[in-house]
């Protein structure tokens, strides 16, 4: 024991001695395990991210629309528009949707007093507040009524509220939508800006009114939105939409639908296929990182042992034994490994806060990058630190003396 | 009373095999070297001076033969324990010195006491202090290496083999990279030291310096052709005057 800690001491001092060089070695080490914890985490966060726009979209969602085709870039329609007829079938023999909600989406122009705003207005109906979960902060939602009559009201989100009312109430303010007036009736809490879409950046108005006035009828609906009963009957509320849908439509045995459901879970396995790819790419950086900064300490402490032979070599001529080598070595590997890991692991965190702090875009330092990032790290720096050690602590004494 | 034997060889040889090619470059080195000798090896280059003194300072090993090194019996024993032969009974000096780098000298003469596991040195500091001191440079002992001349280097590498009072000093062309004063000055510590009572075998192809020793040995393709005492022996003063004459051109 008490010769361990003269080998333990022996090895502090020559960390301490070649400062420079143990310095590059830990430097290998901190940029490893750093990079490797920053691109893990940012995989893990933009996951996350988008994971949480889905959900933020609703519960049990299913969507309706008319079939569609991507061509030349632009979405061209297939069938017939969904229309009022679809929603009245619906809403009076579905089982399965307790709640329906017509879809009249434009991107107009919002002027209030203090600002204006291009935004999205979505013409919808009371049913739509349940189906997507929004809350409010003031004020209140337009009722069924106010859908019947389509009354010229709506309700604003948090960013139309900062643009058009900056430092002022909105609720019963008139503002234009297209310069037809509408009143303010209520604020929606805030949903989180994504990245992809501002959920916040939005304009709900009585889909009646929508039409009236804004977006006409002879379009339909842009699309029915509809929860399911509970998650375990989307896959029913589907099936039962199709249905009525394909009789409503007259749709033969045989022909394809000319309208397209989406549920959440459809939605949940695209997105699943958009960050698993993320994931992928990220993985691939990330195991870049680790070879490049494997290979960083690898050639560090393959130079330093390579230029360290001669010492090994007194060492041994002046009555040192293989094992005391190896000892010191082993130790000095293990500590800069360590000390750089530990370094590497506050680095990388650093690096997430600071890439939050700058761009918004929070990054969760997940605890498998840590484990990931530094085990790999501190593998490559003890076994490089070790193994040619070895090698020249076995050499003859006499060899290791000479070698140049 | 007979003087106590530090080495004896019998019938030693040392054969190096590269592939077919068998090299022999120590061949039935019978040689007898006792307490408080002196002893020069002289010899051309390749003549075995150096793989003869590898196997005395087990560093290496004979390939047949008899090596006794203070009572023991070298050549029976394993790698270990000729590493504990070699920290407790010998003290190496090398040509290019060997010290480590941006460290002070005191530190570098206390490392074979770090190696050390008969628990004899419990004061290495103070050792290793007295050693310097020994070889004359007590003001310098705080010295990093890189801050000390080649003939100080030398010095610090000489009282490395001498703190843990070895029965056997052996230096490998110690004056190999000085010039010609420093190598006096170190030729003369290790008469001094001779004087008092340590052994030593050196290494040298300067027949000046080996002309301090007592007893001189020359080497000439692995095998010992002379051995004989020196009678007029080289003092430092006498050396020192000698490097004054003005050298002839022909």
């Amino acid at each position: 024991m008490k010769r361990f800690l003269k080998i333990f001491k022996v090895a502090f001092i020559s960390i301490y001695k070649n400062r420079t060089r143990s310095l590059l070695t830990m430097l290998g080490i901190i940029i490893g395990v750093g990079a490797v914890i920053m691109t893990i985490s940012a995989g893990e966060g933009a996951t996350l991210e988008v994971e949480n726009q889905i959900s933020g979209l609703g519960t049990n969602l299913l969507m309706i629309q008319t079939k569609s085709e991507h061509k030349a870039g632009i979405n061209v329609r297939m069938g017939r528009p969904i229309n009022e007829k679809d929603f009245d079938i619906l809403k009076k023999n579905s089982v399965w949707m307790p709640q329906l909600s017509p879809l009249v989406a434009i991107g107009a122009q919002a002027i209030g007093p203090s600002g204006y705003k291009s935004t999205m207005v979505y013409g919808v109906s009371y049913d739509y507040f349940y189906i997507t979960s929004r809350a409010l902060q003031t004020g209140s939602f337009f009722t069924e009524d106010d859908v019947r009559t389509a009354k010229k009201y709506c309700v604003i989100g948090q960013t139309i509220r900062e643009e058009l009312f900056p430092g002022e109430d909105p609720i019963g303010h008139q503002i234009r939508i297209d310069k037809v007036p509408f009143t303010v009736l209520g604020l929606l809490t805030e949903e989180g800006s994504g990245g992809m879409q501002d959920m916040d950046d939005i304009i709900l108005a009585p889909y009646t009114t929508i039409q009236n006035r804004l977006y006409g009828h002879q379009n339909g609906y842009t699309m029915i939105m509809a929860s399911a009963l509970s998650e375990d009957h989307i896959a029913d509320a589907e099936m039962e939409a199709s249905e009525l849908l394909r009789e409503s439509h007259k749709i033969m045995d045989g022909d394809e639908d000319d309208f397209e459901i989406m549920t959440q879970i459809e939605l949940q396995e695209i997105t699943g296929n958009v960050t698993g790819i993320l994931t992928i790419l990220l993985g691939a950086v990330a195991s870049i990182s680790l070879i490049v900064g494997g290979i960083g300490i690898m050639n560090i402490m393959l130079v330093s042992v390579t230029e360290r032979t001669r010492e090994i070599g007194t060492r041994l001529a002046i009555g040192a034994r293989e094992s005391d080598i190896l000892t010191q070595f082993l130790i000095e590997a293990i500590v800069l490994s360590l000390v750089g890991g530990i370094l590497g692991i506050v680095f990388g965190i650093l690096g997430n806060q600071i890439i939050y702090k700058v761009t918004g875009f929070f990054i969760p330092t997940v605890g498998y990058s840590i484990l990931i990032g530094f085990g790999f790290s501190a593998l490559v720096g003890v076994a490089f630190g070790y193994f040619p050690a070895r090698k020249a602590a076995k050499l003859n004494p006499i060899d290791a003396l000479r070698y140049e | 009373m007979p003087a106590k034997k530090v080495i004896e060889t019998k019938k030693l040889n040392r054969i190096f095999k590269n592939g077919e090619i068998e090299v022999h470059a120590l061949t039935d080195i019978d040689m007898i070297i006792e307490e408080g000798e002196f002893v020069a090896i002289m010899g051309a280059s390749g003549s075995g001076k150096s793989t003869l003194l590898h196997i005395i300072g087990c560093l290496d090993r004979a390939t047949s033969g008899e090596y006794d090194l203070d009572g023991v019996q070298v050549n029976k024993l394993g790698k270990n324990q000729l590493a504990d032969v070699r920290n407790q009974k010998i003290g190496f000096i090398f040509q290019s010195y060997n010290l480590l780098a941006r460290t002070t000298a005191l530190e570098n003469v206390e490392l074979p006491l770090i190696y050390d596991r008969t628990g004899q040195f419990p004061n290495s500091k103070e050792l290793a202090q007295k050693a310097l001191e020994q070889v004359g440079l007590a003001d310098r002992i705080y010295h990093k290496t890189n801050e000390l001349s080649g003939g100080q280097q030398q010095r610090v590498a000489i009282a490395r083999a001498l703190v843990n009072n070895p029965a056997l000093i052996l230096a490998d062309e110690p004056t190999g990279n000085l010039d010609s004063k420093a190598s006096i000055d170190i030729a003369d510590l290790f008469v001094q030291l001779n004087n008092e009572g340590k052994t030593i075998v050196m290494i040298t192809h300067e027949p000046e310096i080996a002309q301090f020793a007592k007893r001189m040995i020359y080497l000439r393709d692995g095998q010992i052709i002379s051995d004989k005492m020196i009678e007029k022996r080289s003092t430092k003063a006498f050396a020192l005057k000698e490097l004054e004459k003005p050298v002839e051109t022909p």
